[in-house]
């Protein structure tokens, strides 16, 4: 991580956005297994689980926002690195295996949360090319900052 | 308005995916906020409803889950048998609906008949837009006084006359208009209270002693399944619940007024506390990730933020302006929910699904108006805690500082 664009602070900030996405599934999949004797409560929760995966997909917009605010912050930085010598190239690279690398993370624990509850190993995976895509795009933006 | 304009177009704008971030996640909040507000209002609607049978000395029939229905064993006499006894016994409020016919009307809408006696009538005081009260005292060879929802007012005005070829009676039957009942009248399930069929498309039927009497088995059955015995007592209900199990070998349950409304706060009111607070963690949860997405608004724009206050804009002003770009999108959320609901009401006009087509602006009706104003309230009150936080970290930061960033 030492010649890493990330910070503790901007590790633990994508770390949360992920972890955020990938429980939300987890918490609309609990839901559905729920048992609710409530025709209510049953028709309440079924107005989020009919759209469980749209619900998903439009939360993982913070993850956009984290990465379009951190390249924006980044700017001086990834200049300054490419001034002493550093390349885009390798850049970009360490930025992709760095998210990558926290994605992991975040995914491997929505996986155990997944067997703790006897859930479908597979159901959040769908997440992950999401995520992965997110990241390479933005990961080209770091093209952007080559000229300060 | 120009220094506004100037903020929308060359700060704002030029960092469209913040704004993009902050309407996804108000949005989340008033669907929420929506979804939530519509579930409490009409359980307590439904509630409302229930109120007049919610009496000392009223009793409502339920069939016991575990009572199993045997055809074979229940026939015309043995429904008759209980009627008769009901009869002589008991006052009794008798309804029972969702028997479709084939009533031409120009909304092409599926009509389904809803059956009642006099006393379930006057316990629910149906309020009418046109004509007048029904008359229970008709034969059967005459023409029927009936009430019709507003759907079928335009086909069918008052003193017209509609002609039912497949009715309860075996036989086609001569409806006459007699009056109107008021847009959108609905009537709630007694076992989910949060759900209603509308009465725009349908046609209320009076039925007295003679027309029960002569009414297929599907009617009496329909009919015993909900029906409201009124001024009795434990014992009397004791016997007929014995006299209907001894006669067509069905277990009846009796719900008085005290069960009931324990059924109401062990359930509902259960059930009810759960959405509210599901509903406000949720909101809490997506107020936090906006809060957070407007520092990062705030963290990226502030060097805008600070020349502007640098060459004379106030903090005021420069809160004006912050309030303003929110209402915008609240406004633009609020129009999305607004469309979701009126397309989810519209949805049932373009299904024909008469039991839940409602009248109204845009087919939406009173519960939807009160939702979204609850979502307009929520809405301001995330746009003041956001606002303040923005402001609160600009003014943390000095302005030559945030110049030079």
């Amino acid at each position: 991580m030492r010649k890493s664009l990330f910070r503790i602070v901007d590790v633990l900030e994508l770390c949360t956005a992920y972890i955020f996405c990938f429980f939300l599934n987890v918490l609309l999949d609990y839901a559905k297994t729920l048992d609710l004797d409530s025709y209510i409560l049953k028709a309440f929760v079924k107005n989020f689980i009919d759209y469980q995966p749209l619900i998903v997909l439009l939360f993982t917009f913070i993850v956009i926002v984290f990465h379009y605010q951190m390249l924006h912050r980044k700017k001086a930085e990834i200049f300054c690195k490419i001034l002493v010598g550093d390349t885009v190239f390798h850049i970009i690279i360490r930025y992709a295996l760095d998210c990558i690398m926290i994605l992991a993370f975040a995914y491997i624990l929505s996986v155990l949360a997944n067997v703790y509850l006897n859930f479908n190993l597979t159901s959040s995976l769908y997440l992950v090319p999401i995520l992965i895509t997110y990241i390479l795009i933005s990961a080209r933006q770091v093209r952007k900052y080559e000229n300060f | 308005m120009k220094i506004f304009k100037f903020f929308i177009s060359k700060i704002f704008l030029r960092k469209a995916i913040l704004g993009i971030g902050m309407i996804l996640l108000l949005f989340m909040a008033n669907y929420i906020t929506n979804t939530a507000a519509r579930s409490i209002l009409s359980t307590f609607q439904g509630y409302q409803e229930t109120k007049y049978i919610n009496q000392k000395g009223v009793y409502i029939a339920n069939l016991d889950p575990n009572s199993h229905i045997d055809m074979d064993v229940i026939n015309e006499n043995g429904t008759q048998v209980v009627y008769d006894y009901l009869n002589n016994s008991f006052h009794y409020a008798f309804y029972t609906d969702g028997f479709i016919v084939s009533v031409p009307n120009t909304d092409d809408m599926k009509v389904s008949l809803g059956y009642m006696n006099e006393e379930y009538y006057e316990l629910n005081q149906f309020e009418l837009s046109q004509g007048t009260d029904l008359d229970f005292n008709y034969q059967l060879d005459e023409k029927i006084p009936v009430l019709i929802g507003k759907g079928l007012s335009k086909t069918y005005p008052i003193g017209s006359t509609i002609i039912i070829e497949e009715s309860a009676l075996g036989r086609p039957v001569t409806l006459k208009v007699q009056g109107v009942l008021k847009q959108n009248a609905y009537h709630s399930n007694y076992y989910a209270l949060n759900s209603k069929t509308y009465y725009n498309f349908l046609i209320l039927f009076p039925v007295n002693e003679g027309f029960i009497n002569n009414a297929n088995i599907d009617l009496q059955l329909n009919g015993l399944m909900d029906v409201i015995i009124l001024e009795t007592t434990q014992k009397e209900i004791a016997d007929l619940r014995e006299f209907i199990e001894n006669n067509l070998g069905l277990k009846f349950n009796f719900f008085s007024q005290k069960e009931n409304y324990e059924y109401f706060n062990e359930y509902y009111l259960h059930s009810l506390k759960i959405i509210a607070i599901t509903a406000f963690v949720l909101i809490i949860i997506i107020a936090c990730l906006s809060i957070w997405n407007a520092l990062v608004s705030v963290r990226l724009m502030l060097k805008d933020f600070t020349i502007n206050l640098l060459v004379g804009l106030s903090y005021s002003r420069l809160r004006k302006i912050f309030y303003s770009y929110f209402g915008i999108l609240s406004f633009v959320n609020l129009i999305v929910i607004f469309a979701i609901t009126a397309c989810d009401r519209y949805g049932c006009w373009l299904r024909k699904d008469a039991t839940f087509a409602t009248y109204g602006l845009f087919c939406l009706i009173g519960m939807d108006w009160f939702a979204l104003s609850v979502v307009a309230l929520l809405d301001i009150l995330i746009e003041i805690v956001i606002v303040e936080s923005m402001l609160w970290r600009i003014k943390k930061v000095p302005i030559s500082l945030g110049v030079l960033q």
